[in-house]
């Protein structure tokens, strides 16, 4: 299992370099730098200029690139030209708020994927199931951010029971913190929710027609432990695929709930980084997002081995 | 089965249990008419729409830092209501006969948030590093220095006259605010590391993309004179004041409807009938500068003023400021640069030219310079709705005459970088504040080289006669000839005055507004 860990994490090289290249480029190309955002609409053009000359703005783009990778092998992520901090300490003073918010929002969506997806496929093309899966494809459906605003709306502006926006860190208190992440978990969660349901629904149908669950019924033994022991087991392996991949892009891709939500997470830290063309946090950042993604991927791929002992790594 | 049904009893419980643990902050927002004195004012929070740059003023022209650092940093002179120049961290001023010097005499007992008393030393620094730093200071005073007279008295000393000058000095934006010796000494090319001043709040911390805390200075040395504007007594009554970043719109909505938020600023015009409907909510709408077509003067078709003057021949501003404000009540008809609040200055000279909605004199204007369909680009972006919803009507009004419009729409970062390169525009679309005095507007003085290259010397010519004018009667009558000559030269042409509507809750009073909110008097 070690040889399988070693080579998965050297296998983040590659990417990283094909990331760095991709996000470098992306940044320069595009019009707009951080002088003139600093500066202000106001400021005279020879101001900018030398704002410009003095963050290095004006070197070639071949130089300003090699440099920043040298500073990147030496563990150096860059300084923020904003915030005046290293790139790596506002990265993961945005992460809490969007970790314990896509913590938050795929447990939400586990909990009401997994009985839904379930039940469809022991009730299927009845009512029941027809009527979540209806559900799931509303999931699927509408934006995010749409769905926010209504929670918003509803929860916070007219029942006032919950607050509309904002965040509060875990050292204010568990209940607090949780109570602000509440509605933009479900925002968040609520096409996680769809995804899995339905990915649980085909997953555990394949199943449900195997040979070893009619020998099961026929032994006589209890619905719910075919269900949970025989069934939802079995046909755990793509679910937890999906629940990966949808952890993944939950942590990356919160953006827009953190925004309408006022939560200083990661995703915010990104926009308000290509607002403000600070390139130093958008490369950073998102080199840390793709390392994120092959972890995640990596743990997955390790866990298969705790659902189905076959798939262990490292087992001849 | 059964155990699902007891999970769900337990998150059900655990919601109703959750939604009990309410803080300060979201409880009713309905405060009733409480007294002065039960009153808690542990806390003030303010959604801001956009974080700053930086907390150093002398870096940057946004608002944002405008806005915040105004609390923290004080000036020797500042504003009144009327923009009349009056002093705040100088007793009193006096102008030499010839007008070369300019005696400040400084307020003593006057403490920094660090506990230091505010010394002449400390005020030279400060206005040294203004002077050496803001585009401002460069422009105007780069041939005068600030030297120490005695502990409390300082001296402008200018090589000639400058009739700006005490306007310039109180200008809000980029504040020439007095800081510590120290402060200025350990600043970097970046800007000051600390930030201390004898403002009534003082810096407490910085928490970036979320918030900043300010906390009331306990030995803050007011003036006794009546609060007016920006001048006058300061008596911060919060404990802590939070200027909570909220670039969302519906969330800063939102948030001040539930209480979430004490005062809300930049509220969607849409939204402001719904929140005065509420009873626990008033809404301010406050003067905010005004909305304008730069053209590019260098190249292009508006090379030719007769081509502006076709466009402006053409504009009905009236349909353009009801596309960008949606109501008569946030916006304003003016055709000077001046607004009538600024009692010193005003002046109708030009007006005839204004909002002239004249399309048949455009078309002979354009037929006479033989325009013949050349695309004409206009550079605007949606981060401003109100500059994108003006873009799209002038285009339509640019189109009704003949003339080939083109939007090239982009967000702002890109507008900034697009309109100082010539090719890329023929007008952009973009806001500007109302300027205390004439020659601080960027879009007059060519030898600025700010984007759209005015370059006019009757419009410098002009400028350099207020700038060393010997009286207020003479600057206002230049400027009633500058006037004339911006609507023959058209370096820009102004939409009208806009605002900006901010909300709080009810039961506060004090708010007030000049070039940005003004919360020191809250309570």
């Amino acid at each position: 299992m070690l040889n399988f860990i070693i080579k998965r994490l050297f296998s983040l090289i590659p990417v990283l370099f094909i990331v760095s290249v991709v996000v470098f480029l992306l940044v320069h190309i595009t019009p707009g730098d951080p002088a003139s955002v600093i500066l202000g609409p106001e400021a005279n053009p020879e101001e900018v200029a030398e704002l410009r000359e003095e963050l290095g703005l004006n070197r070639p783009i071949l130089e300003q690139y090699f440099v920043w990778i040298g500073d990147i092998v030496r563990g150096d992520l860059g300084t923020s030209l904003f915030m005046k901090q290293p790139v790596l300490t506002a990265f993961f003073e945005h992460l809490g708020p969007t970790l314990s918010l896509a913590i938050m929002a795929q447990t939400f969506a586990i909990i009401i994927a997994l009985p839904l997806g379930v039940l469809s496929a022991k009730f299927r093309g009845s009512f029941l199931d027809q009527t979540f899966m209806g559900l799931s494809l509303v999931g699927i459906s509408v934006p995010s951010f749409l769905l926010g605003l209504f929670l918003i709306l509803l929860f916070g502006v007219e029942l006032r029971i919950f607050p509309v926006a904002g965040y509060k860190p875990l050292s204010v208190g568990f209940a607090e913190h949780i109570r602000y992440l509440i509605l933009p978990a479900i925002a968040l969660g609520a096409m996680q929710a769809a995804l899995i349901s339905r990915m649980t629904r085909s997953s555990m149908l394949d199943v449900l027609s195997s040979n070893y669950i009619k020998t099961a019924r026929a032994k006589g033994v209890k619905e719910l432990i075919i269900t949970v022991k025989h069934s939802l087991r079995n046909a755990f392996i793509p679910i937890l695929t999906i629940i990966g991949q949808t952890f993944g892009s939950l942590v990356a891709g919160a953006a827009v709930v953190e925004t309408v939500f006022n939560i200083p997470g990661i995703g915010q830290l990104i926009i308000n980084s290509v607002e403000r063309r600070d390139f130093e946090v958008i490369q950073g950042s998102v080199l840390l997002i793709a390392t994120s993604y092959v972890l995640i991927n990596l743990i997955i791929d390790l866990l298969y081995g705790f659902v189905d002992p076959r798939l262990r790594v490292g087992k001849k | 089965m059964k155990n699902f049904k007891w999970l769900s009893i337990l998150m059900f419980s655990a919601l109703l249990v959750l939604s009990a643990c309410s803080d300060s902050t979201t409880e009713s927002s309905s405060k009733e008419n409480t007294s002065v004195e039960d009153k808690d004012y542990s806390e003030l929070q303010v959604a801001y729409n956009a974080q700053p740059p930086t907390m150093d003023p002398l870096m940057t022209t946004a608002v944002a830092t405008r806005d915040v650092a105004r609390n923290v940093f004080e000036s020797l002179v500042t504003l009144d209501a009327d923009s009349k120049v009056v002093p705040m961290l100088a007793e009193s001023y006096e102008e030499s006969e010839d007008g070369k010097i300019i005696t400040f005499k400084i307020r003593q007992g006057v403490k920094f948030h660090n506990g230091d008393e505010m010394t002449a030393d400390d005020v030279v620094a400060s206005m040294e590093h203004w002077r050496t730093t803001t585009a401002l200071g460069k422009a105007n005073f780069a041939d005068a220095t600030f030297v120490k007279v005695d502990e409390t008295t300082v001296e402008l000393v200018m090589q000639q006259k400058l009739f700006i000058a005490l306007h310039l000095l109180a200008d809000p934006s980029q504040i020439a605010m007095i800081t510590t010796e120290e402060v200025i000494e350990s600043a970097t090319a970046e800007g000051i590391t600390e930030f201390i001043g004898t403002g009534p709040y003082k810096f407490v911390e910085w928490k970036n993309d979320q918030y900043i805390h300010l906390q009331k200075f306990e030995d803050y040395k007011a003036v006794e004179t009546p609060a007016n504007g920006l001048a006058g007594k300061k008596e911060a009554k919060y404990e802590n004041v939070y200027f909570q970043f909220v670039t969302d719109a519906s969330t800063r909505l939102a948030g001040i409807q539930t209480g979430e938020y004490d005062v809300a600023n930049a509220i969607p015009f849409d939204n402001v009938e719904q929140l005065n409907s509420l009873d626990n909510l008033t809404t301010s709408v406050d003067h905010n500068g005004f909305n304008a077509i730069v053209f590019n003067k260098r190249s292009g078709i508006f090379a030719d003023k007769t081509a502006r003057q076709a466009v402006n021949a053409a504009l009905d501003e009236e349909a353009i400021l009801t596309a960008a404000f949606s109501n008569s009540q946030f916006y304003e008809l003016e055709s000077g640069l001046m607004i009538k609040e600024q009692t010193d200055w005003y002046s109708d000279a030009g007006s005839d030219q204004y909002n002239q909605n004249n399309p048949e004199k455009a078309k002979a204007l354009l037929k006479e310079i033989g325009y013949n369909g050349e695309e004409v680009v206009i550079l605007s972006t949606r981060d401003y709705e109100d500059h994108y919803n003006a873009a799209v009507v002038v285009q339509q009004q640019l189109e009704s005459i003949g003339i080939n419009a083109k939007l090239d729409i982009y967000d702002w970062p890109t507008v900034l970088e697009r309109r100082t390169d010539e090719t890329a525009y023929d007008i952009f679309i973009t806001g500007f504040p109302t300027e205390p005095v004439p020659n601080k507007y960027v879009f007059l003085d060519s030898r600025g080289g700010w984007a759209g290259w005015t370059n006019s010397p009757e419009i410098d010519a002009l400028l350099d006669k207020i700038a060393t004018a010997s009286s207020q009667e003479e600057a206002t009558n230049t400027y009633s000839e500058l006037m004339e000559e911006y609507y023959d030269y058209l370096p820009i042409i102004k939409f009208g005055n806009k605002t900006t509507v901010t909300a709080y809750d009810s039961s506060i009073e004090g708010y007030d507004f000049l070039q940005g909110i003004i919360l020191w008097n809250m309570k």
